[in-house]
């Protein structure tokens, strides 16, 4: 098997970042000066750092009417549209040697930009000036619908981030989980409208809806420069999205690519020593050249698994997608182990891969941009704390506590019948569920 | 250093707010006989890593050993270490290893949870010491270097520089291909890696270079390291062969992928070049210009456009070479490949107008945001320590970019870019 090279913006991408910090440096956090809170991880022998902000808002809408794709060209569009200097965020950015990164999830949207070190002060008052207080017209508008427009075919054809979001719309039934946060084609696109964007925006990025996170080479000096705001007030309450109450078995879907999908409901992010159970389970068995499943298909370099624990509010989303020429072996590969992990390891075996959980985690906030990614997450899905990258610890407890009995038993409870979608490039015959 | 250029130095870098100085970590530099030991504390680091690079490179082989040396650094990593793989013991403590050939040695990068590093660092030591080569164990590593060849076939890119640094080395055997094929590797037995290590894994003219937490090393590892092979040092094989004839630069293959790739290959300076700095400059200049003219800027960095066309500069090769590279999946990749040739042209012709300071800040983005991760950072550690430099590879980087004139990337660009080598990775008829 081969590894599939996902893009940094891919849906799953801060999803995947479990990241743990043994001894995570001190972090400071507290409020911002006109609305909002901060937290702050510096580490000052880096050249770079990350200014991100992070919400909670649909990514549909506010409305009664779904608008896929809606919060993803506003948090475009307010990142494209002139500030006081004439530049927009996203020159500034650039102008300044740096990097931006927009991901949009249902219900969460993070927005970072990676600087050299001395221009953080400058990008973070550039960017809450671009958020705190939205001027989007029609050009911003524009350039947001043509970004939109090379996602929505990027993620066409990516097996995983199509059967991420058919998956959801399985498992949840109500919004906007079940609805994906990429606009689904040029129409989508085009239908959403500058006075909808403009309204979401300054509803959705108020300063006191917003975490600002700064890690990699930063100072105080950096909160200095923010000076927009819309005033106090409290960040919104975690979206959750309805489950579906019965979902079907079985689903069939016709896209661009095929593949295969299976996920499971998994526990809420305040049920920490499950979630991080079903973290584990992702680890052992789905990670990259060492997971159990990776490591017996590494022969066939024609098909790819990937698995994942998506930490959500509640509920978080156990998922594993094959695509490529042999999915049905790999689905039996899949599922013969994901039946031993219901019977516990044995202790050797356990302890040599909860080390390896605990490395694999660190190595993936090793960047500022990762660690930002990491403490955004957590902190817009209800459970700061519990971030792997957060100095409390918490997560690294843990998975320090896990057993092997514990995670049997979190396998048993969660991971017994999946949801399965087939994705097909051939419409599927009259009568099937689509 | 001139007292000038120090002035204008130090001008240019209160100029330039995008270009930061960052504060250099608790680094430092010693010798161990004829090792270079380097070490960058970083007190917020989540995991320690070294990196252990011994002359045992591509240009040790003969061409028809290609693929020895990869075969014999995968035989360490499977050696058995307590009824084991290193690689799986190392895993099992909280840690990873992995190897990559280069030009003129082999690069051993060794990482873990700071408690974990005692344990970590003592396994490899102990299998890079007395590695088992065994026809079993060279029968495993020699499967796993088949693996990592197929899939390094599927990354059109990769075939592309394979063929390029064939053309561009000095010696025959260190441009071949790092891996091998599986038709060299099936050659190559046993007795073959026990003395390639034999004769090349000795101690002097090797690096040992740890970033991150390095305080949580056992006392004396950079000792340990230095001390792990046997004294001496071991031979480059110099292989000539004769010039290609014909006037084209060109190589052609054909790969299972949806679109060509167009892949141009120049000469660069190499890090303690005073041309240095100004190729960074110019790199990030061809790399923002063809997004530019490609239609591809987005308002987002990292998208299928910033993915399919640009430039690597590969400062740290052996040779030096600076590389423009086009996707066909991005729309026309003919004229945008000519576009990129054109674009160099012209930069060697003529001086830039106006001010470069964007350009300047980009390279100092690209390069500061490249050096994020600890492998990075061990890496450069060594490479700029070497000849007895500072390791502060950050710092001395950013000078250099900071005191880059117009004038000099012209400079940097006629003496450098002309006459590319060119690859062309297109799809195969079926594909």
């Amino acid at each position: 098997m081969i590894a599939r090279a996902l893009a940094a913006a891919a849906t799953l991408a801060v999803a995947a970042v479990l990241a743990c910090a043994p001894a995570v440096a001190a972090q400071e956090s507290g409020a911002l000066p006109q609305g909002g809170s901060y937290v702050s991880a510096p580490d000052p022998t880096l050249g770079t750092a990350s200014v991100g902000l992070w919400y909670r808002a649909p990514s549909d809408g506010y409305g009664s009417v779904s608008q896929p794709g809606l919060m993803r060209i506003a948090a475009t569009a307010a990142s494209s549209s002139k500030l006081v200097s004439g530049r927009s965020l996203s020159e500034t950015v650039r102008d300044l040697g740096g990097r931006l990164y927009i991901e949009v999830f249902p219900d969460i949207v993070g927005v970072h930009a990676v600087v050299p070190a001395a221009s953080a002060r400058r990008v973070a008052a550039a960017m809450t000036a671009a958020y705190f207080a939205p001027s989007i017209d029609a050009d911003a508008l524009k350039s947001a619908q043509r970004d939109a427009a090379v996602l929505s075919v990027e993620q066409r054809y990516s097996p995983d981030e199509t059967l991420h979001d058919l998956l959801f719309a399985q498992i949840f039934s109500g919004r906007p989980a079940s609805v994906s946060p990429v606009p689904a084609g040029v129409p989508a696109i085009t239908a959403i409208q500058l006075d909808a964007v403009t309204a979401f925006a300054k509803r959705a990025f108020r300063s006191s809806n917003a975490l600002l996170v700064l890690t990699g080479n930063v100072d105080s000096s950096v909160l200095s420069g923010v000076t927009d705001g819309t005033g106090p007030g409290a960040m919104d309450q975690p979206v959750n999205s309805t489950l579906a109450g019965s979902p079907a078995p079985l689903t069939t879907a016709t896209g661009a690519v095929t593949g295969l999908g299976l996920a499971w409901t998994g526990p809420p992010i305040s049920d920490e020593r499950s979630a991080t159970a079903l973290d584990f389970i992702s680890d052992y068995l789905f990670r990259d050249d060492t997971g159990i499943v990776s490591r017996a298909l590494e022969s066939d370099d024609a098909t790819f698994v990937d698995g994942q624990f998506v930490t959500l509010h509640d509920a978080g989303v156990m998922f594993v997608t094959i695509s490529g020429k042999n999915t049905d072996a790999a689905r039996k590969i899949v599922d013969a182990e994901l039946t031993k992990m219901q019977t516990p390891l044995d202790a050797e075996r356990f302890n040599a891969a909860r080390e390896a959980f605990l490395y694999h985690l660190a190595g993936q906030t090793e960047t500022p941009l990762e660690q930002g990614e990491n403490l955004g997450w957590y902190s817009a899905e209800g459970n700061a704390a519990y971030a792997p990258f957060s100095s409390s610890g918490a997560y690294v407890q843990a998975a320090r506590s896990l057993d092997p009995e514990f995670v049997a038993s979190v396998a048993r409870r969660y991971l017994s019948r999946p949801i399965v979608v087939q994705l097909g490039t051939v419409k599927p015959p009259k009568g099937s569920t689509s | 250093m001139p007292r000038p250029f120090v002035a204008a130095l130090a001008a240019a870098l209160c100029m330039l707010p995008a270009i930061a100085r960052a504060d250099a970590p608790p680094m430092g530099v010693q010798r161990a006989g004829n090792v270079t030991i380097v070490r960058q504390t970083d007190p917020a680091a989540l995991l320690v890593g070294v990196e252990y690079v011994v002359p045992a490179g591509l240009d040790r082989q003969t061409l028809t050993q290609s693929g020895l040396s990869a075969l014999t650094a995968e035989s360490i990593l499977r050696t058995p270490v307590a009824g084991v793989p290193l690689a799986d013991a190392i895993a099992a403590k909280g840690g990873s290893v992995h190897w990559n050939v280069e030009a003129n040695d082999v690069r051993f990068y060794v990482e873990s949870l700071p408690e974990d590093a005692p344990a970590v660092t003592a396994l490899f030591l102990s299998a890079v010491a007395k590695p088992d080569f065994s026809a079993a164990t060279v029968d495993a590593a020699r499967a796993s270097v088949d693996r990592k060849f197929a899939a390094r076939q599927q990354a059109a890119l990769q075939v592309g520089l394979d063929m390029l640094a064939r053309e561009a080395s000095p010696s025959a055997n260190s441009g071949s291909p790092e891996l091998g094929s599986p038709a060299s590797l099936a050659q190559l037995s046993a007795n073959d890696a026990a003395a390639f290590y034999a004769r090349n894994y000795r101690r002097d003219g090797s690096v040992v270079s740890a970033a991150g937490r390095v305080d949580a090393l056992p006392a004396g590892w950079g000792e340990s390291f230095a001390n792990a092979l046997p004294p001496g040092s071991g031979k480059a094989i110099f292989v000539h062969l004769p010039a290609l004839e014909g006037s084209s630069r060109q190589f052609v293959t054909h790969r299972d992928i949806g679109a060509p790739w167009l892949i141009a290959q120049y000469p660069a300076p190499p890090i303690d070049s005073k041309d240095f700095g100004a190729m960074l400059v110019l790199s990030a200049f061809i790399q923002r210009t063809l997004l530019d003219v490609s239609g591809m800027p987005s308002v987002v960095s990292a998208t299928i456009g910033s993915r399919a066309i640009g430039s690597i500069y590969s400062f740290d090769g052996q040779p030096p070479r600076l590389t423009l590279f086009v996707n066909g999946e991005i729309g026309n990749p003919t004229q945008a490949f000519e576009t990129a040739l054109q674009l160099v042209n012209v930069l060697s012709q003529t001086r830039l107008h106006g001010s470069i300071d964007q350009f300047k800040a980009a390279a100092a983005g690209d390069f500061a945001g490249d050096a994020d991760r600890l492998e990075s950072r061990a890496s450069l550690g060594g490479l700029f320590a070497g000849e007895g430099a500072s390791p502060d590879f950050l710092n001395r980087t950013l000078a250099a970019i900071a005191a880059t004139t117009p004038d000099d990337v012209r400079r940097v660009a006629k003496k450098y870019l002309n006459d590319p080598a060119i690859a062309l990775v297109l799809p195969r008829d079926n594909s």
